[in-house]
């Protein structure tokens, strides 16, 4: 995906982008903070224009296109991309799991996924950058990162046993 | 003072009504708020022997401050570091227009048999478009989201940048104009000995800038910025120098500041108040019989400049590197002309000869109102344009269109 990006001197930004199908979304931000959203079909086509938002609705369409109210793929995960594949996810530890009551070090976790543990929250307690002596309880929610697929395997080991 | 208030109060109704005219009717306000101004002056109620507003001293000194605020505000959304950034594209497709459209403008004012200074007059007023009716109508039509956006609000940046230094130019030969070589130099010396300075101030007092405005209380903050722009202008002003120039690099300066936003935020409406009465005060002083002395200059202006501009804009667009077809509607969007063409016009009107306080004055408000409608109908059928002009062409094919 590319976006352009250009001023537009007395009116705003132009931002552009490119969708799947060859078309591009083009946004106007007004120095007023109107957004005008427009759809060209081709480049030489013109503009036809979608529809306009103020700066307060813009911003709460926004945080909706974002997933922030709502995550569509996974629901019982929080996660966030670092660069292309490298993701930190949020995960909970189930009760009825192996891990619950190990230490990091017992469970192995780190070997057998690929994703590393980098901090520990229990109830209003943070664990940053735990070692391999503390344990994990069933409650705990992990920061884990690594790539996405370790991220996916952690989870069912850890969620599901 | 009674009367005087009446008269103003006189002005903002016909302001309002010919505003609500302007937005039913789809058009830009400049024009009509001028053809307000004629009927309403002296040279048309007046005749009638209705009540008419005067054309008095209050009322032009209000217009000046309309003059010093419409330039502040260009330099505040004019970046010299933005123009160095896109550069060479602005700059060719810049320099374009203004190599075809001041010297056309220059040529008619001299083969009128005018002088060179009320020829550079024409010139200026010809050459340069209108930002606020250009970029409302990019808007309304929703070109703004189209390729040809960028060429056309690039080449208004240039001439912004352009007009700076033409009415630095020009105010200095029209107000220093009688004495002859010497006086022309001397006066000329002392407006970019003035600019030079505020130049480097508002170059280098970024910070000073900024430390004046840092204040949170909004009244505080519109009267500091008016205390900073007013004072300058009528400082250069009183030396005969260019006012409209001084507001433009103050606002240049302020530009920098980072309280942009804010100062448009709160001075937007302050601004289109005075830029209105400067508006109605060109009509006030415009005798429509004046325009039948123009009528041959304002045909040829007309027929000459309209396609001038119409192919510098087409040449400016293949800079840019869009097709015939955008490249074309680059020259339709830069014909509207409005409040410069207007303030030059103003300039015009302090000037000494019989043709610079009558007939350009006249000539610059018939010209505006041809340009201003004629710029933005060709905009609106601008299918016709590119059909009627690129026969030979398939509409809407892309060549080697590179965005």
């Amino acid at each position: 995906m590319t976006i352009y990006e250009s001023d537009l001197p007395g009116v705003g930004k132009k931002h552009e982008v490119e969708l799947d199908d060859g078309s591009r979304l083009v946004i106007v931000t007004h120095n007023s903070g109107r957004r005008e959203v427009f759809r060209r079909e081709s480049a030489d086509s013109d503009s036809e224009r979608l529809f306009e938002l103020d700066d307060k609705l813009a911003r709460q369409v926004g945080t909706l296109l974002e997933g922030a109210y709502f995550q569509p793929v996974q629901s019982t995960t929080i996660e966030t991309l670092l660069g292309d594949s490298t993701l930190i996810e949020w995960v909970e530890v189930g009760a009825d799991t192996e891990v619950a009551g190990q230490t990091l070090a017992e469970s192995n976790l780190r070997q057998v996924t690929g994703a590393s543990v980098i901090a520990i929250q229990r109830g209003d307690e943070v664990i940053p950058s735990p070692g391999g002596d503390a344990t994990l309880e069933a409650g705990d929610t992990l920061v884990v990162i690594g790539p996405r697929e370790a991220c996916r395997n952690f989870a069912e080991l850890v969620t599901e046993g | 003072m009674a009367a005087a208030l009446l008269e103003f109060g006189y002005l903002f109704v016909v302001v309002a009504l010919t505003g609500a005219a302007a937005l039913r009717l789809g058009l830009s306000v400049i024009p009509l708020y001028v053809v307000g101004g004629v009927a309403a002056g002296p040279y048309v109620a007046g005749r009638l022997g209705v009540p008419y507003i005067a054309d008095g001293e209050v009322i032009a000194l209000l217009a000046e401050l309309g003059i010093v605020l419409l330039l502040f505000f260009l330099g505040l959304e004019f970046s010299l570091d933005r123009l160095r950034a896109s550069g060479s594209k602005i700059g060719r497709a810049g320099v374009i227009d203004l190599g075809v459209n001041l010297p056309l403008g220059i040529s008619i004012g001299l083969g009128l048999g005018w002088s060179l200074v009320e020829a550079l007059l024409l010139g200026g007023i010809v050459y340069i478009s209108s930002s606020a009716i250009v970029t409302k109508t990019l808007i309304d039509l929703g070109w703004i989201a189209d390729p040809e956006s960028e060429p056309i609000l690039g080449t208004l940046v240039f001439e912004d940048l352009a007009i700076a230094v033409y009415l630095a130019v020009v105010t200095s030969l029209v107000l220093g104009g009688e004495g002859g070589f010497m006086a022309v130099g001397r006066s000329l010396a002392i407006a970019f000995g003035f600019l030079g300075l505020l130049f480097v101030a508002v170059r280098y007092g970024t910070r000073l800038f900024a430390r004046v405005l840092d204040i949170g209380n909004q009244e505080a903050f519109v009267l500091r910025v008016l205390a900073v722009v007013v004072p300058v202008s009528g400082a250069a002003l009183a030396l005969g120098v260019s006012e409209a120039v001084a507001a433009f690099f103050v606002g240049m300066g302020f530009s920098t500041s980072g309280h942009r936003e804010r100062i448009e935020d709160l001075l937007i409406p302050v601004r289109d108040v005075f830029a209105a009465v400067f508006f109605v005060w060109i009509g006030l002083g415009t005798d429509p019989a004046l325009l039948v002395a123009a009528v041959v200059p304002l045909t040829l202006a007309v027929v000459l400049t309209t396609p001038a501009k119409v192919i510098s804009g087409y040449f400016g667009g293949r800079t840019y590197g869009l097709s015939a077809h955008r490249s074309l509607r680059v020259g339709v969007g830069l014909v509207p002309r409005g409040e410069f063409s207007l303030v030059i016009a103003a300039l015009a009107a302090s000037g000494t000869t019989p043709v610079m306080r009558e007939v350009i004055p006249a000539f610059a408000v018939g010209y505006v109102f041809v340009m201003s409608a004629l710029g933005t109908v060709l905009m609106q059928r601008s299918d016709l344009v590119e059909r009627l002009v690129l026969r030979d062409e398939s509409a809407g094919v892309e060549e080697n269109g590179t965005e």
